[in-house]
């Protein structure tokens, strides 16, 4: 009997395994056509940015030669990547980093520090402050555009970096993130600290800030991406080259009669390279402030 | 090193009171536990000490100094928290030497200090590590590292060992009475661990409901009782407590039996009868009593018996064979007998 079954054991087991086979076939196809989808105008903005011929970009857009380029040049990038004059992209791309990097470098400071104190100050109100900060978190940010811009263009900031970075330093939403993360962290830890002998500015800054790493991480990107995708603030407030971001600039080839699709692209690639960088920096942390969320510190 | 002394010290959240009135003084290089049960006000009134709470009324002395309104940092007191709370992101040497480097302190001195406590606590191999990379008793030595480095006045344990197994507790709480021995310095330890606090104290305060119900030596709480509640508190098994009334000269318990007392007890002076586990043996012209449970646990035998309705336990030194449903005869020793009045305060 038992002889008899084995091979009915064994077909059995073969077949669930094919199953399982072309389960999981089904499965990495399905991935692998989603992942086209989402790489391929990247990959066909990449290679465009590589031909020299803005006629032959639209030409070869609606086939599959738009993700191929048999002569790669880089001549688009050295068009555009001037300091001054016309086609001033390197200036742009300087101009968007140094917005980017002062309003998130500012944002962590002031974001962190009003969450740290709503989360462990002595301060009064501490509730009635946090709801009002997550109330502010529903305006959008098109409804106090308008008043913002009489605003500094009354102070005279108009046209230039600080009017690009200090109304986006402080925002509703990282700090009631950081509020988030620093609550979790055990009252033990402030306790001990306070014993130690620390202040409570030296307990956020030795203590609690070098445990927030991955709330750092999180708001460096959210932030990162916010300030560098910034259009219609910044088309507002700039009016010559001085401090124009990218994202602005690139605008500005799509207002022409006739578009040079190259410079475009090669435009856009230049502006994708930094905040991809910065997402690579800190991926890591990025991802496990939504794994370790959970998890007591 | 310094004395502490509470006076009618008092606490309030909101309108609830948590701790009514609690008074004690604590000498110079005493070891105290303050133990009772969860909710008890024990953690709450050590957190007044370190400067943790607010004090809602009295006063609190370190070394003669009034310290109600001083924040913990200037207290010159070192705390152990139940979950250690060591600095995640910093090394034990560096956990170790923050209070003293917040001080100012320069790295030499620093470095001198965390290795003396280091040496003591045997923490030498350690220095370099993270707390993450540490067993549960290291993390506690860490801990106690961190607070004799900066030889306090006073330390303050709150339930230390709680996150411990049951066999690493055993030889932390030797090594803590160990190095209290040694440094001598006062010590507020907190514990709902009745055997942590006969084993460890110096003296012992039971409380209950925010309010002290007996302070004395581990012994003089174990043999003399202020009440019921510190009377099956201390000890393990617990006190076997009779509720009942005197007639022609015997206690009669509620569930019928007849228990002996001394002589020159009458009327309702007695309400409980209370007899250690100990104290109870077996004998020829004792109370009846059917055995329930016999547990030999190797050194005594725990055995539990029913006189009248109420189970009651004997512990025995001496083997004897008994089995469950046997009928014995159990006397208690009349000499260590614990006699308590209808408010539950002791009569003898």
């Amino acid at each position: 009997m038992s002889e008899l079954a084995i091979p009915t054991l064994e077909a059995q087991v073969k077949s669930e395994r094919s199953a399982i086979g072309s389960l999981r076939m089904v499965q990495t196809a399905s991935i692998l056509v989603i992942a086209l989808v989402i790489v391929s105008p990247l990959f066909m903005l990449l290679i465009a940015s590589l031909k020299d011929d803005r006629f032959q970009i639209l030409a070869d857009m609606g086939s599959f030669r738009a993700f191929w380029v048999s002569n790669p040049t880089l001549s688009n990038f050295a068009e555009i990547g001037n300091l001054s004059g016309e086609l001033a992209f390197g200036r742009y791309l300087v101009n968007s980093l140094i917005i980017l990097a002062s309003t998130v470098g500012a944002g962590l400071i002031v974001n962190s520090m009003a969450g740290f104190v709503l989360a462990w100050g002595s301060l009064r109100g501490r509730a009635l402050i946090l709801s009002l900060v997550i109330a502010l978190y529903v305006i959008p940010q098109e409804s106090i555009i308008m008043p913002l811009v009489i605003m500094v263009s009354r102070a005279g900031m108009t046209d230039t970096f600080a009017v690009q970075i200090v109304p986006w330093i402080a925002s509703p939403l990282y700090i009631f993130l950081f509020y988030q993360f620093f609550a979790q962290l055990p009252k033990e830890l402030f306790e001990a600290a306070q014993i130690d002998g620390a202040s409570v500015f030296r307990i956020y800054r030795s203590i609690f800030l070098p445990l927030s790493l991955p709330a750092l991480a999180t708001v460096s990107i959210l932030m990162g991406i916010e300030s560098w995708n910034q259009y219609l603030w910044p088309i507002l407030v700039t009016q010559t080259d001085y401090a124009r971001p990218i994202a602005v600039a690139i605008a500005t080839f799509f207002g022409q009669d006739s578009i040079y699709w190259d410079r475009a692209m090669a435009a856009s690639v230049l502006m994708m390279i930094p905040i991809l960088a910065l997402y690579l920096a800190f991926q890591r942390w990025f991802v496990s402030s939504f794994v370790g969320s959970a998890v007591k510190g | 090193m310094a004395s502490v002394t509470i006076e009618q010290v008092r606490k309030q959240y909101g309108a609830v009171p948590v701790i009514h009135g609690v008074s004690m003084d604590i000498e110079d290089g005493e070891f105290v536990t303050l133990v009772g049960p969860s909710g008890c006000g024990k953690s709450t009134l050590l957190r007044m000490l370190a400067g943790l709470e607010d004090i809602s009324g009295g006063e609190i002395r370190i070394g003669g100094r009034l310290v109600n309104d001083v924040a913990p940092k200037e207290r010159d007191i070192a705390m152990v928290f139940q979950s250690y709370a060591l600095y995640p992101h910093m090394t034990v040497a560096e956990n170790m030497g923050f209070a003293l480097k917040l001080k100012g302190e320069d790295k030499a001195a620093i470095g001198k200090r965390v290795k003396e406590a280091a040496d003591i606590l045997a923490l030498g191999p350690l220095l370099d590590r993270l707390p993450k990379q540490l067993s549960g008793g290291q993390r506690q030595r860490v801990a106690m590292g961190r607070a004799i480095v900066r030889h306090p006045q006073v330390f303050l344990f709150d339930e230390p060992l709680s996150n411990l197994d049951a066999k690493l507790r055993v030889t932390m709480r030797a090594e803590i009475k160990d190095l209290h021995q040694r440094l001598k310095t006062t010590t507020v330890y907190v514990t709902h661990d009745q055997i942590e606090a006969m084993t460890m104290a110096d003296r012992i305060v039971v409380m209950r409901g925010g309010a002290v119900e007996q302070i004395g030596k581990p012994l003089e709480l174990y043999d003399r009782p202020a009440n019921t509640f510190v009377a099956t508190f201390i000890g393990s098994p617990a006190m076997n407590l009779f509720e009942g009334s005197i007639v022609d000269g015997q206690f009669v318990t509620d569930g019928g039996a007849r228990l002996p007392l001394p002589a020159g007890y009458s009327g309702d002076a007695v309400r409980t009868f209370g007899v250690r586990p100990e104290h109870l043996a077996p004998s020829e012209n004792g109370v009846r009593a059917t055995v329930v449970v016999v547990e030999p646990t190797g050194s005594e035998t725990h055995v539990v018996v029913k006189i009248g309705s109420a189970d009651t336990s004997l512990v025995l030194r001496d083997r004897i064979d008994l089995e469950p449903g046997q009928q014995i005869a159990v006397a208690p020793d009349l000499s260590k007998l614990h006699l308590f009045s209808a408010s539950g305060t002791r009569v003898n």
